[in-house]
């Protein structure tokens, strides 16, 4: 039992820092949104860092690093709100690291490490909700070619990226596989969402696939997995950021000819932030050191940690929004769109009721960290 | 990075485990696991038990007897003996008033006072809390007057848990009204059965007596009973306060209640019921939080790398998780939770509780009781300053 972070790890999140703190501004990142919420030349410059590689195996010419070290890196993209889904390569990271054949490893993942490819998961469908394994895109097979036809949703920079994982249906059993952009059949259609970044709706129209693995369903919920230790890490640096944030501002702004940080009722709100923020870093941590479990014992703990995580974000954002008072609710200040982060990353990968339900039923007769 | 235990720290559970299994006495694992009211033979007898096996000072360091146990295997012992259903050790002797004298005593009264604290044969009780001093704790006014090798006590404390088991009390005396309020406050060990002492249970909206008042009139006490200098008693005040820092969230009695929180929810029928079963799973979720927070400090502190001072933390989110159980199985058992049957509390009762399910019959008077938890120890309120004043500056 021990949480401390080795010298490694602490130089990871030290040069991610300053990647942010220079790199990448508020200036910056306006201008980006401005252009449509996606970033190609920021996008090289994280995996310039070793960063899309993270999670590939160094035999393939990643970094070959764990959970800790996924966790330390979204932490400080999260305190810069960074807009290029650095989540979904951690994904395909794990994903084709782990599943795929060697056709496909060894034709993507050089790309994916060196950032020359970007892989999203795309998966979100309208009648699924968060459940995974509702899927109507299907998969057919001619001889040694698969077609896959179906409509995805919500994919992270989907009119970006250069290929997909994508869940389809071969008879009533979920297979999952690989999609490039320019495949014949189909189409993206980009837009923002609320957060700023880049998303969109992918219509695959018997388009040629390459199979990942027929064991679909279980490689979707391990991706998402993924994905919801990412997000609760990302999840505590824009807490963390959005809490200084408020904590400058009401040691700052004057009324009633004092600084608002000396009213009661205030500073009583902002220790229940730091309340919600400290359990949020505790389960993001509990996400991270859980993510390579054996599945029942990963998915019931992924579960609890974003039904954690959402009720701190939501806890967090509101409050420092309404601790700013007018300025809070502006474009124009920086809190609001830490505010829209932790809207967005509280519906990504599953809400808090969805992830409650998945607790409710997962529940066992005893309960604690190590059960 | 690493969540699991070392294999030294899971042995050193199973070693524990196994001795408690061995030697906590099936009546009071019973009273503890169904909330049956426990009487001071219970309490004592578990104490004694731990006394004689060198570990009711679990905490102590080798030089003082105690099994000089890490951070991490302090935390085990406690939860082992929670999980098992040991009783809550009463903390006055052992957990708070033998750190302070082992820091600020002098050798005599260390060997004076340690060892009947160690062997649990001598009840120790706090007096801190007076009628006008509550969160306000520096402003207490119960007098020591010096009058050569005495001090002459005059004054009263109140909400003094258990005091009417009391052998000794601890207690914040005013010697000096000069300066700031803290400034001229004594740390006194006082005799409880010495002429002048009166105690006065009271009555508790569950029923029971567990707190009372104490008086003291003209109580005379020998000088050599003053921990540390005059007026210095604020500083080992909060030494004490400062000592136990993952203990006061409680979170492996949390642990043990939510288990039998999902034995109630099942035996009342509401385990099916989704709404209610949300509940449960939302305070499953808040139990392993507090249960990670608590191992952040357990983990700063054998490092000694990050220091972690969130004890208001630990304190707001323990007792807050206190009350939701509590409330919950209330509410589990709902109007079979009403019936105030003091008899049906006690253990061996065989008349028949409203419902026909005896173990209803605590519920309420423990959701009521625990009420307590967010007021005592330095208010959620107060706490809540102390975490800004760390936040804000």
């Amino acid at each position: 039992m021990d949480f401390d972070f080795s010298d490694d790890q602490e130089q990871l999140r030290d040069a991610v820092r300053k990647w942010v703190d220079k790199g990448y501004d508020f200036e910056r990142r306006r201008s980006i949104v401005a252009a449509g919420g996606f970033d190609r030349s920021a996008y090289a410059e994280l995996a310039e860092l070793g960063l899309a590689g993270l999670y590939v195996n160094e035999a393939d010419g990643g970094m070959g690093m764990g959970p800790t070290e996924g966790m330390v890196v979204m932490e400080e993209l999260g305190r810069g709100i960074v807009l290029e889904p650095l989540a979904q390569s951690l994904i395909a990271g794990g994903v084709l690291s782990g599943y795929a054949p060697d056709a496909i490893r060894t034709d993507w993942l050089p790309r994916l490490v060196s950032g020359e490819a970007l892989v999203v998961l795309a998966h979100q469908e309208r009648q699924a909700r968060y459940r995974l394994d509702v899927c109507s895109a299907t998969a057919t097979q001619t001889g040694s070619a698969w077609i896959v036809s179906g409509h995805k949703s919500l994919v992270a920079a989907g009119d970006q990226a250069d290929a997909f994982l994508v869940p389809a249906m071969v008879g009533d059993q979920m297979a999952l596989f690989l999609v490039t952009r320019t495949a014949s059949g189909l189409r993206t259609s980009g837009y923002r969402t609320q957060d700023g970044s880049r998303a969109a709706e992918v219509g695959f129209d018997d388009c040629p696939a390459s199979l990942i693995t027929t064991d679909g369903l279980a490689t979707l919920e391990h991706a998402v997995d993924i994905g919801i230790a990412a997000t609760c890490a990302e999840a505590v640096g824009v807490m963390d950021r959005t809490l200084a944030i408020t904590v400058e501002y009401m040691n700052t702004r004057k009324q009633f000819g004092v600084a608002i940080a000396t009213f009661q009722a205030l500073r009583h709100r902002v220790a229940d932030m730091k309340m919600q923020l400290e359990l949020a870093r505790s389960m993001s941590y509990y996400a991270s050191l859980k993510l390579n479990a054996p599945a029942d014992e990963r998915r019931r703990a992924l579960a609890r940690a974003k039904v954690q995580l959402g009720q701190s974000m939501r806890f967090v954002g509101q409050q420092a929004v309404q601790l700013h008072g007018g300025i809070g609710v502006t474009d124009e200040y920086i809190v609001s769109h830490y505010f829209k982060k932790l809207t967005q990353l509280e519906m990504t990968f599953g809400d808090t009721l969805h992830h409650l339900g998945e607790v409710s039923s997962r529940m066992q007769d005893t309960a604690g960290v190590f059960a | 990075m690493d969540l699991a235990f070392t294999p030294e720290e899971q042995a050193f559970r199973e070693d524990i485990r196994a001795w408690v299994k061995g030697n906590l006495p099936a009546d009071i694992a019973h009273k503890v696991h169904s909330a049956l009211r426990l009487s001071r033979d219970d309490m004592q007898r578990w104490a004694r038990i731990l006394g004689k096996k060198g570990w009711l000072g679990w905490g102590w360091p080798k030089q003082f007897g105690g099994p000089g146990w890490t951070a991490v295997q302090k935390h085990l012992f406690e939860e082992e003996c929670a999980l098992a259903g040991a009783p809550r050790v009463v903390p006055f002797g052992p957990v708070m008033v033998a750190p302070v004298i082992m820091a600020f005593g002098n050798k005599e009264q260390q060997e004076r006072f340690l060892p009947g604290i160690a062997s649990g044969e001598v009840w120790w009780s706090q007096g801190y809390s007076e009628p006008g001093s509550g969160s306000d704790l520096a402003s207490v006014k119960c007098r020591a007057e010096r009058h050569g090798d005495k001090y002459i006590v005059n004054g009263q404390k109140t909400w003094t848990t258990l005091g009417q088991y009391g052998e000794w009390i601890f207690c914040l005396v005013r010697t000096s009204t000069e300066g700031k309020p803290q400034t001229g406050i004594s740390f006194l060990l006082i005799d409880m059965r010495s002429p002048g002492v009166s105690v006065r249970p009271i009555k508790l909206l569950d029923g029971e007596c567990e707190v009372n008042e104490v008086w003291f009139d003209n109580v005379e006490v020998p000088a050599d009973n003053l921990i540390g200098e005059e007026n210095k008693g604020w500083t080992y005040a909060k030494h004490l306060l400062s000592h136990e820092r993952t203990n006061i969230a409680d979170v492996n009695r949390a642990k043990r209640e939510l288990e039998r929180l999902k034995r109630i929810a099942k035996a009342e029928g509401v385990w099916e019921d989704v709404r209610f079963r949300d509940q449960i799973a939302l305070l499953e979720v808040d139990v392993v939080a507090l249960e990670m927070l608590v191992l952040r400090v357990l983990s700063a502190e054998k490092s000694g790398k990050n220091s972690l001072d969130i004890a208001g933390l630990l304190k707001i989110r323990g007792s807050e998780i206190q009350q939701r159980y509590a409330e919950l199985m209330m509410l589990a058992a709902g109007p079979f939770s009403l019936p105030f049957i003091e008899e049906a509390m006690e253990a061996g009762w065989q008349g028949d509780f409203p419902g026909g399910v005896t173990a209803n019959a605590p519920l309420a008077s423990t959701y009521f009781n625990l009420r307590k938890t967010t007021i005592y120890g330095g208010s959620n309120e107060v706490q809540r300053n102390i975490v800004a004043q760390t936040v804000l500056g």
